[in-house]
């Protein structure tokens, strides 16, 4: 418990207290005075209320439950096409080029295709945020591929490793902190592209929740919204690295020699 | 000088060597002959080993010297399978080279490098068993067991390799070849990187794995003292593209002695002849 303690960044949350308590000042003392721009003090209270009515709890179940689902397809697809693009140069002759052109077109304009060929639906939902989450995945996975050392591949040939052993003995625990970070940015990826969806397609979760409460001119909702959406992508990149951390204490610890 | 008209003789030059203690499996040796190999370099394709004769008899303890750039290392790898010869033949046994053979385990220099980092010690050793046989769980702890204390690791099997000193890291190396009961160890500089005393000790060491088990080996070095210390024979590797200049047959009685062995006078003429035959200065 003390070494989580430590762990905060206690002059990070100090600069937000600050930030918000300025906020609240700002607005108090009408320095700022726009119509939409509620306190941060309404903003929470806003919060408590959508929590107690539901909706809150509901939105922020759906869009973690679209995020996770969507992460966990594109890190099962995303790991497997990056072997096969790491091991096969005709893999890689084939596919690099479509992989060059569909990771870099915005996301967010399969949305409206997705909706036709979906519906509003979150199945929609699902499909794009998964294949956003996909690319990064794709991309580390090959390049950790790629960065297995050669004197690595060497001893797997000296003791005659088979493919299926080889992968998983050499190559996938020396690729395993690439891995990683493809596996975090896909996460947030899947995050951000839920809640687009969810705004323009599938009248669901919190992206939809932002949606309904701008147009109700709820502005206090709205950004009691937007702050869950931020605490949720927070919480999972934690909570991702808190779980490989438990899962291998020793994988990212080569370089801590002593 | 006729050096292929001397290798000819194989069997004459393994006379002295250790037998296999009884029940352990059939010494091997290497056959090759007119080895070529090119290496992809900046200007093109270069001859690295050009017209390589080499025979190793079961059992024996050959060193190979040479300056750096003549092709040492790569004359190891076709040993062991890694690199494909582009003309000649390699035989082990009665059997063509063509991939890492089953029997034969090189050990790297560079340990830090070859050990798995994200392994325990026990379960880097226990590697090479993974891969090669259907041994059970019992027998597979009892050979990485026993491969640990024969390099004086029992108490570390627990230890990530990247907490232990360079000498054990290169034990642990040995140790996972050690377990797989290889008949042809491939050593390519394996104590170059390592301090005077532990390199010594880790030579001892060897020698005695070498003389419990007798496993063919073919040791890589630029250091002189350790080619003759260690070797039945030592070959001359020199010239560009590499080939075998010279040979000497080591003549010192077994079990060696890091004193009494390097005081013998006949340790000090062979050390003299190969430091002249591997082209060395001598010192104004």
């Amino acid at each position: 418990m003390a070494r989580n303690l430590r762990h905060l960044n206690v002059g990070g949350i100090a600069l937000l207290v600050a930030l918000a308590a300025l906020w609240q000042l700002a607005v108090g003392a009408s320095l700022i005075d726009l119509d939409y721009l509620p306190a941060p003090t309404e903003v929470v209270q806003a919060g408590v209320e959508q929590v107690e009515a539901g909706a809150l709890v509901t939105a922020t179940l759906h869009t973690l439950g679209v995020a996770l689902a969507a992460w966990l397809i594109a890190l099962v697809l995303g790991v497997a096409l990056g072997l096969l693009l790491g091991f096969s140069a005709a893999a890689r002759m084939v596919f690099t080029t479509s992989v060059e052109v569909l990771r870099t077109l915005p996301v967010v304009a399969f949305v409206p295709v997705a909706v036709l060929v979906f519906g509003l639906s979150t199945r929609m939902e699902v499909v794009v945020a998964a294949w956003a989450a996909l690319w990064p995945i794709v991309i580390n996975t090959l390049g950790g591929v790629e960065a297995v050392p050669a004197r690595l591949h060497e001893v797997a040939a000296v003791f005659r490793l088979s493919g299926a052993r080889r992968i998983r003995s050499i190559v996938l625990p020396a690729a395993a902190p690439l891995i990683l970070v493809g596996a975090r940015l896909g996460l947030s990826f899947a995050l951000i592209v839920a809640v687009v969806a969810e705004m323009i397609g599938n009248p669901q979760g919190l992206g939809h929740l932002v949606i309904r409460t701008q147009q109700a001119l709820r502005t206090e909702a709205m950004f009691a919204g937007i702050l869950v959406i931020g605490l949720l992508g927070v919480a999972l990149n934690a909570a991702l690295l808190a779980l490989t951390a438990r899962a291998a204490p020793d994988m990212f610890e080569p370089g801590k020699r002593s | 000088m006729n050096v292929s008209a001397r290798m000819e003789t194989p069997a004459l030059m393994a006379r002295d060597v250790p037998q296999p203690a009884a029940g352990e499996q059939r010494a091997l040796g290497y056959s090759c002959h007119a080895v070529g190999v090119s290496l992809p370099g900046p200007q093109g394709s270069r001859k690295v080993l050009a017209g390589v004769d080499l025979e190793v008899a079961g059992g024996e303890v050959v060193s190979i010297v040479g300056r750096s750039g003549t092709g040492k290392t790569t004359l190891l790898r076709v040993l062991g399978g890694l690199l494909p010869a582009d003309e000649g033949t390699v035989l082990l046994g009665e059997q063509a080279v063509s991939g890492p053979p089953a029997s034969a385990v090189t050990v790297f220099q560079d340990y830090a490098r070859a050990l798995l980092p994200w392994r325990t010690v026990r379960r880097n050793v226990a590697l090479g068993l993974e891969g090669r046989r259907a041994c059970g769980r019992a027998e597979r702890e009892r050979l990485v067991a026993d491969a640990l204390d024969a390099v004086g690791l029992g108490g570390r099997g627990d230890d990530r390799p990247w907490r232990l000193s360079g000498g054990m890291q290169q034990r642990v190396q040995i140790a996972r070849a050690l377990a797989l009961r290889p008949r042809v160890l491939l050593m390519d500089e394996p104590f170059g990187a390592l301090d005077a005393m532990t390199k010594a000790s880790l030579q001892d060491e060897l020698l005695a794995v070498h003389a419990r088990t007798a496993p063919t080996i073919v040791f890589v070095t630029h250091d002189v003292d350790e080619a003759v210390y260690l070797g039945d024979r030592v070959l001359i590797l020199d010239g560009q593209p590499g080939a075998i200049t010279d040979e000497v047959p080591v003549s010192l009685p077994r079990p060696r002695d890091q004193l009494t062995t390097k005081e013998h006078p006949t340790f000090l003429s062979l050390r003299h002849r190969v430091h002249d035959a591997v082209g060395g200065a001598h010192g104004a």
